[in-house]
């Protein structure tokens, strides 16, 4: 019997939902064991008792999350590794509320950020050591826990002040009760694979772009992580899990003929490598990335805009799903004093359509992070517990084209809810946002590849139009960005850009009556309102699975100042797989793209040359 | 607001690392301050011994092995030179390109309280493209009239891969010497607009010095350490250091093999590797006035093994835990204007912040800054018995290594004395290859972090003193001088943490250094250490108020951060004497220590919380 277990008062055991059971296990954990969590734990039984300034209100609630993350990466170009980095830290999280009333889950500092003060989240970390120590953890304990309380007080007053001089009421409560879970077994994963043996893979592979003296930039990226966690609050949750992933991120650049700028990608995650294709696989893919890229160096660019049926393959339907769908199912409030811009990223188009028709009526929509696999396909976006200690659980989204949930946290949205298990993605104010995790879409009547090819013609026709559109990729900004700007260039994006917009579409295509596609670049999907998901006129027969990491900026923000500027990988964002057919969309906007033109260099690229 | 916020962002960057330094100018034009120069006391009434330097010293070409020569420069030079013949056809050609491929090896090892907090061991290759478009009298670099930011290139990492494969590295430098190409030609396009409003009556000096050619190699360094004992001592260390008052207390190491290659398309070919180490011991309170105490104590050397020992290390943590104790206890200072000792490794930060900052050359060049110094050449500004070189040179003085060292400058030249103080007059500047009127080549002090250009910056400052007095007279000295000037006390400094001094031309050209262990000294003896105060003032009256120099000099070694990053420097100096200091309060920002007392696990384990 353990200090923590004995927090817990009226708890429910929780069974492992992500069981992954494969040879070549993880150790558990050296750096946290029984002794740090039971010192983490008695810190916060005693902070909760005595932590309290005058004439000021005690924490109601505090919680701890403990993170252990170990990664190696490595990125190879034209074989040779240009990144080959392992890492390894354990990270204390200290989140304290305090409330108004008897019951302070009513009003209480959270979800509100603090004008000109953001950082006063009530939120505070500190690394801990990478070795058990029980002594040092609880003295960092007490340190963030006392940094963490001050911030909320802060955050506290500063929200009372706006709701006395705003005169804005608000009736929710602040946070929803939910029972306590312990969950204290370790869940053992499969080891990383060692960073030399990557560093060799990556390496190999990467040669398949030497002498293609057409690109101008490549590279082939490995990563493998897992981070083990625990979760511990004073309502008596003391539940721990483990996530694991290993990826492949092979990225190609090129110029077209006019000067613009081309991007190819091929990304997959899974659980461990053996999820990732294997070595024949790839190196056929870098072949055709290459080949994609000469073609689309010679490919038209849309010429002008286009409004009618688009048809997403495979990737594009992804894209779709993770770009105009995903986005707007988190059913948290946002926080109050949000800029409009990032609550932009929160989507919010499908607040107030619980129980109305949102989707065509043969679609249904299940998040489900207690699934670890669909077709037989791992998927990556499951977890055992949320970000606030709550156990995940399958939520059936739309069914039948019928909004039936949202996906929720504890910060409610509507008197009397509960959360179901999907606090992940932190707005601005340290509140965790409702967020998607293995996002399944279904369709009744699906049909063959030439059978939606005919529907995209018939209506492309219905419509006057001469062709049909074919979107296979869009862009992903976290793993293709690259440092082509000067300044002055992102200073004139960045006050240009359209922050409502899509990711361009990377892989595109007209497809004539006579069945003939031809590549085009150059297309940009004008804003997506959820609106578009009603028509949805045709579905494929077999979902694709994939998987990837959400980052945690926007598209926008990727492009001009993070991604892989430095040419590192893509290991950081949110767990993250959907599951979705081919989809017929009935009407998008398409327009062309006229940014990203420039000068070709001065002399060709010395690959290949003499 | 502009100018201010600018100072105040590297201000902080410096006040975290043990010298801190600082931000560049503005933007526009404005007025020049230029304060009259007050007849300065030449104390020659001082005795005159000399102050004690004994110095070693390894001359840029020294250990020369054309052997070592990696197959690297070999692909640089032969792609640099692809480039180049191409380039010099453009419509706007380029004339001058150079490639820096700095490998590094990072060891960090840190460990808090006892126990080991990180361990990271990564090494990563960066490239660096300087390109130059129009033509050395004007080209893409010129500073524009109203600055705003945007016509700088762009700071980022340029990916470099490892190994010696030609076909790998050859396509990484044309990639990236694209990019920076098309940037460059960009950049110039605005400076010619610039130009073109531009008053003509004023010449402006050139952008560009072209530099002798140098083809050296050395070895490439073993880094060596016993990681296991390394980890043990901190942990030992750490352990040790968190007690008494202090919430906070670690140890840390970080050591490192640089190794440096450099051609340009004037025909240099250079391999420079070395390793460097260094240890902290920091402890950290909060005081119950709010203010964040740190103490910390920094030793460098150029291998592991040069770092203290043991008992060494224990003396620091004494050091650190006593005045961290005495801090915590001491008052808050008032305002105070007055005389003051600059203990040596004191008077040495102080000299780097207050006058060294101001003779990094191109700062007198820019249009928005205050250019102080640029009308002082041949002018007396410190007293006659007093004279300040800068030395990159110097590998040790008096026993110490210096943190300055280096062979070649990140602009490939050869590393130089330069005198700038001689004998009370100004005499030089720090030069890199951004000629200044009067100074039309470079002396070795280009100088940056990867990523960023090079300016000019400071290596291994020495303040030397003709006439010097012992230590316990210089006491007497400012004792005497509080009597005359009828001061309640004097203030001593032992330790500075860092930094700032405005040089632009919007704001006062004043500076403002960080003490954190000040003195006051009374008539009849007594010390009572004080806390909460910042040092300010212009720094040609403070080199004005220079009046005596004890025997002894002391070395400050460090890293400083400025625009063009964090580089390793030395400061030496003897104690001074000053006639006035300005001393003002610090800002205590409103905060708390800890509500609840430091857990105490024994008291708690099986029991009530």
């Amino acid at each position: 019997v353990t200090y923590r277990s004995l927090l817990a008062v009226g708890v429910v055991a929780l069974v492992p939902a992500v069981a992954i059971a494969k040879p070549a296990r993880a150790p558990t954990s050296a750096a946290v064991t029984n002794d740090v969590l039971d010192q983490i734990a008695e810190e916060m039984v005693r902070d909760l008792q005595n932590l309290q300034l005058p004439n000021a209100p005690g924490p109601y609630h505090i919680s701890y999350k403990i993170t252990e993350v170990e990664v190696n990466d490595v990125v190879a170009s034209l074989g040779s590794t240009t990144t080959s980095r392992p890492r390894h830290f354990v990270n204390l999280e200290a989140r304290v509320r305090v409330g108004l009333f008897k019951d302070p889950m009513q009003f209480d500092n959270a979800n509100y950020i603090v004008p000109g003060a953001e950082q006063y989240d009530g939120v505070a970390s500190r690394p801990l050591p990478i070795e058990a120590d029980g002594r040092i953890s609880r003295r960092a304990a007490w340190q963030v826990t006392d940094e963490a309380y001050k911030e909320a007080l802060i955050q506290l007053q500063a929200k009372m002040d706006a709701r006395r001089s705003t005169g804005l009421a608000n009736d929710l409560p602040s946070w929803t009760a939910e029972k306590a879970v312990v969950s204290e077994e370790p869940v053992v994963v499969p080891d990383l694979e060692p960073l030399e043996q990557m560093e060799e893979r990556a390496k190999a592979l990467s040669a398949g772009f030497r002498d293609q003296p057409h690109l101008r930039d490549s590279r082939v990226a490995l990563t493998s992580y897992l981070e083990r966690r625990w979760y511990i609050n004073s309502e008596g949750t003391n539940v721990t899990d483990t996530r694991r992933a290993s990826g492949i991120v092979i990225v190609a650049t090129s110029q077209a003929d006019d000067g613009q700028e081309l991007a190819q990608y091929f990304a997959r995650y899974g659980q461990t490598a053996d999820d990732l294709p294997k070595n024949d696989e790839l190196a056929a893919e870098i072949k055709k990335l290459s080949a994609t890229l000469a073609a689309l160096q010679k490919a038209p660019s849309l010429e002008k805009s286009y409004s009618g049926p688009v048809l997403f393959e495979g990737e594009g339907a992804v894209g779709m799903v993770r770009n105009s769908l995903a986005p707007h199912l988190g059913g948290t409030p946002l926080p109050e004093g949000l800029n409009p811009q990032q609550a932009k990223q929160f989507g919010g188009q499908l607040t107030d359509k619980l129980n109305l028709r949102v989707a065509s009526r043969n679609i249904s929509i299940v998040d489900d992070p207690t699934a670890s696999s669909a077709a037989g396909k791992a998927l990556i976006g499951g977890y055992k517990l949320d970000d606030e200690g709550v156990a995940s659980q399958k939520v059936q989204v739309v069914k039948g084209g019928m909004l039936e949930h949202l996906l929720t946290s504890r910060t409610p949205s509507t008197k009397g809810a509960i959360s179901n298990g999907h606090a992940r993605r932190t707005t601005a104010g340290g509140m965790f946002h409702g967020t998607a995790t293995n996002l399944i879409v279904s369709a009744t009547g699906g049909t063959t590849r030439q059978a939606l090819i005919g529907k995209l013609l018939a209506q492309a026709k219905s419509e006057g139009l001469k062709f049909g559109i074919i979107v296979r990729q869009f862009d992903d900004s976290a793993i293709t960005a690259a440092p082509e700007f000067s300044r002055r260039e992102l200073y004139t994006m960045v006050q240009s850009a359209d922050i409502d917009l899509p990711p361009p579409a990377s892989l595109v295509y007209k497809v004539y009556p006579n069945g003939k596609e031809e590549l085009i670049r150059g297309v940009q999907l004008g804003e997506l309102q959820i609106r578009v998901w009603k028509d949805v006129i045709g579905v494929g027969k077999t979902p694709l699975v994939y998987n990837f990491l959400a980052a945690p900026e926007s598209y926008l923000a990727n492009k001009f100042g993070g991604g892989t500027d430095d040419g590192a990988v893509p290991s950081s964002g949110i767990e993250s797989a959907v599951v979705t057919p081919d989809l017929l969309f009935k009407e998008i906007d398409l327009k062309p793209i006229t940014s990203g033109r420039r000068p070709k260099p001065a002399i060709p690229s010395p690959v290949g040359s003499k | 607001m502009h100018h201010g916020s600018r100072v105040m962002a590297v201000a902080v960057a410096g006040a975290i690392a043990a010298a801190g330094c600082p931000g560049g100018g503005g933007t526009g034009t404005g007025p020049k301050l230029v304060p009259d120069s007050p007849t300065i006391d030449q104390g020659r009434d001082l005795p005159e011994v000399p102050v004690k330097i004994v110095t070693t010293a390894s001359a840029p070409m020294e250990g020369n092995t054309p052997a070592a020569a990696s197959p690297i420069l070999e692909a640089m030079a032969s792609e640099n030179a692809r480039w180049m013949a191409q380039l010099g056809n453009e419509p706007d050609p380029a004339y001058y390109l150079s490639y820096q491929v700095v490998e590094q090896r990072a060891v960090g090892l840190d460990a808090e309280g006892g126990a080991l907090i990180s361990d990271s061991d990564e090494t990563a290759r960066n490239l660096d493209i300087d390109v130059r478009v129009g033509s050395p009298a004007l080209d893409n670099t010129r500073a524009l009239s109203d600055d705003d930011g945007l016509n700088s290139p762009r700071a980022r990492r340029g990916v470099f891969p490892f190994g010696t494969d030609p076909v790998a590295i050859k396509n990484h430098l044309w990639l990236e010497t694209d990019r920076r190409y098309r940037e460059a030609v960009q950049a110039l396009v605005y400076v010619r607009q610039d130009q073109q409003t531009l008053s003509k009556a004023k010449k402006r000096p050139p952008d560009f010095s072209a530099s002798e050619p140098v083809v050296y190699s050395e070895p490439v360094a073993k880094l060596e350490f016993d990681k296991a004992a390394w980890i043990a001592r901190l942990k030992s260390c750490s352990k040790k250091a968190l007690t008494g008052a202090a919430t906070r207390g670690s140890c840390n190491v970080v050591f490192q093999l640089n190794t440096v290659w450099f051609v340009n398309s004037e025909g240099s070919r250079i391999q420079q590797s070395y390793t460097s180490a260094q240890l902290q011991v920091s402890v950290g309170v909060k005081t119950d006035d709010g203010m964040g105490l740190v103490r910390l104590e920094q030793r460098f050397g150029a291998t592991p093994g040069d770092l203290p020992s043991d008992a060494e290390i224990d003396k620091m943590i004494k050091t650190v835990t006593a005045d961290l104790k005495a801090l915590n206890e001491a008052p808050l200072a008032e305002p105070y204007v007055g005389p003051a000792i600059l203990e040596g490794r004191a008077a040495g930060v102080f000299f780097h912040e207050v006058f060294g900052h101001r003779i990094e050359g191109h700062r007198q060049k820019d249009e928005t800054s205050g250019q102080t110094f640029s009308s002082y050449i041949g002018k007396a500004i410190a007293p006659e018995w007093l004279s300040v070189y800068d030395d990159a040179m110097l590998k040790t003085l008096n026993g110490i290594q210096l943190n300055g060292f280096y062979r070649f400058d990140d602009e490939g030249v050869k590393a130089q004395k330069v005198s700038l103080i001689d004998k009370g007059v100004l005499v030089g500047f720090d030069m890199g290859r951004n000629p200044i009127d009067g100074f039309g080549k470079s002396n070795g002090h280009g100088r940056k972090a990867p990523g960023l250009p090079a300016v000019a910056r400071q290596g291994n400052l020495v303040v030397e003193a003709a006439r010097t007095v012992e230590r316990a007279d210089l006491e007497a000295m400012l004792i005497e001088e509080v009597k005359k000037q009828g001061r309640p006390y004097g203030m001593v400094f032992t330790d500075i943490s860092g930094g700032f001094t405005n040089t632009s031309a919007f704001a006062p050209q004043a500076f403002k250094v960080n003490p954190v262990m000040a003195y006051k000294i009374y008539p009849d003896g007594r010390r009572e250490l004080v806390r909460g105060i910042d040092i300010g003032g212009t720094p040609l009256i403070a080199l004005q108020s220079i009046r005596a120099a004890s025997r002894e000099i002391e070395t400050f070694n460090g890293v400083c951060g400025a625009e063009s990053g964090w580089v390793p420097v030395s400061a030496s100096a003897p104690s001074l004497l000053i006639e006035r200091l300005e001393i003002e309060k610090s800002f205590v920002p409103p905060d708390r220590p800890p509500v609840l007392d430091a857990p105490n696990i024994r008291q708690t384990v099986g029991g009530a919380p």
